[in-house]
């Protein structure tokens, strides 16, 4: 019978949980409640653990389920390009150096606000590939849809974030 | 350098055909220093893409939290020191099995008419010897290959006869 405890084998999870979760929520302190009941759901199964391949991807479905159900009651569906827009038109973006430190910190910051724009699934995708660094299948199977459907997510998010990247970029030499 | 390469799996990465592995290599490719200048914008991406999961995580707190909600830590912890002597017992009754049906099989190999432990038989070979010496005179071919056979059989009859 397969030993597996707390301490072990679920709380290593809780930062790749969060990091899902707040890619779903976009709010830090709701993901954390997240993987918090995510842990507590995984923890009250533990007797059907035997029964499953991988606890990470079982933990990664429970989480993005919970994440998911939270958004239904809080409307928020992902961050807006106006966001993105101000965090450009900022003082500090105005440097005359692309790139030096803090430029590059906003540049990353813009990034992860052109992720949070994208819609859910694409951002579940590229989060689980781009970051976590899970293959096609996992993804698959998290979020219960076809491998081909995970191409298709990735392929239309990395466009979406070329493109807005792109126009970020025309925006803030126009703004100088 | 050859940035045709990079260029090639950049074309990839958009049309979402890269591997983890070429991902991988861009990953490295654009945390580099040195960077020609028209790369340079999707700089930003990749990087963020490494230092994510470094800045994203929560705190030792959130452990205490939790393994105090759980609570039954400690109790799980017992557990699996019963269900880790649970194997052993097994393997010990997988032993135990094996040793009675050892000693069963060897049951029809020994008789109480018989000494027939290993050191009985060495005996009744000894026997041989002197059952041969004794009776040669009833036994009017005797061949070598029927020698320990023969041997044995009057071996134990001796045996019997000297009870």
């Amino acid at each position: 019978m397969k030993q597996i405890d707390f301490r072990n084998d679920i709380l290593p999870l809780k930062d790749v949980l969060y990091r899902l979760a707040l890619r779903i929520t976009l709010d830090s302190a709701e993901a954390e409640d997240i993987v918090q009941e995510t842990m507590l759901k995984l923890w009250n199964r533990r007797d059907r653990w035997d029964e499953i391949d991988s606890i990470e991807a079982f933990a990664m479905t429970i989480c993005r389920n919970l994440a998911l159900d939270h958004q239904k009651r809080t409307d928020s569906q992902h961050a807006s390009l106006d966001e993105v827009e101000t965090l450009l038109s900022t003082p500090n973006t105005q440097s005359p150096t692309p790139f030096d430190h803090t430029v590059a910190h906003d540049r990353i910051e813009i990034v992860r606000q052109i992720i949070d724009t994208l819609p859910e699934k694409q951002r579940t995708c590229v989060q689980l590939r781009d970051i976590e660094e899970k293959p096609y299948k996992e993804i698959a199977a998290i979020l219960d849809i076809t491998e081909e459907q995970v191409k298709v997510n990735i392929f239309r998010a990395r466009q979406t974030i070329r493109q807005r990247f792109a126009e970020m970029e025309n925006f803030r030499v126009t703004s100088t | 350098m050859d940035y045709k390469y990079i260029n090639q799996l950049l074309e990839r990465y958009w049309a979402a055909e890269t591997t983890l592995e070429e991902e991988k290599i861009l990953r490295t490719f654009f945390s580099q220093a040195e960077i020609p200048a028209e790369l340079k914008p999707y700089q930003s991406l990749f990087a963020y893409e490494g230092s994510a999961k470094s800045n994203e995580k929560l705190g030792a707190d959130f452990d205490e939290r939790m393994l105090a909600m759980v609570g039954e830590a400690t109790t799980a912890r017992k557990m699996t020191l019963r269900q880790r002597l649970m194997p052993l017992f097994r393997a010990a009754a997988i032993v135990a099995v094996i040793l009675t049906l050892g000693n069963a099989i060897q049951k029809p190999f020994s008789d109480d008419d018989n000494v027939g432990n290993i050191v009985g038989i060495e005996n009744i070979g000894e026997g041989v010897s002197v059952a041969i010496h004794i009776d040669s005179a009833t036994i009017d071919t005797m061949r070598q290959s029927n020698l320990q056979m023969k041997g044995e059989e009057l071996g134990v009859r001796r045996q019997e006869t000297m009870d």
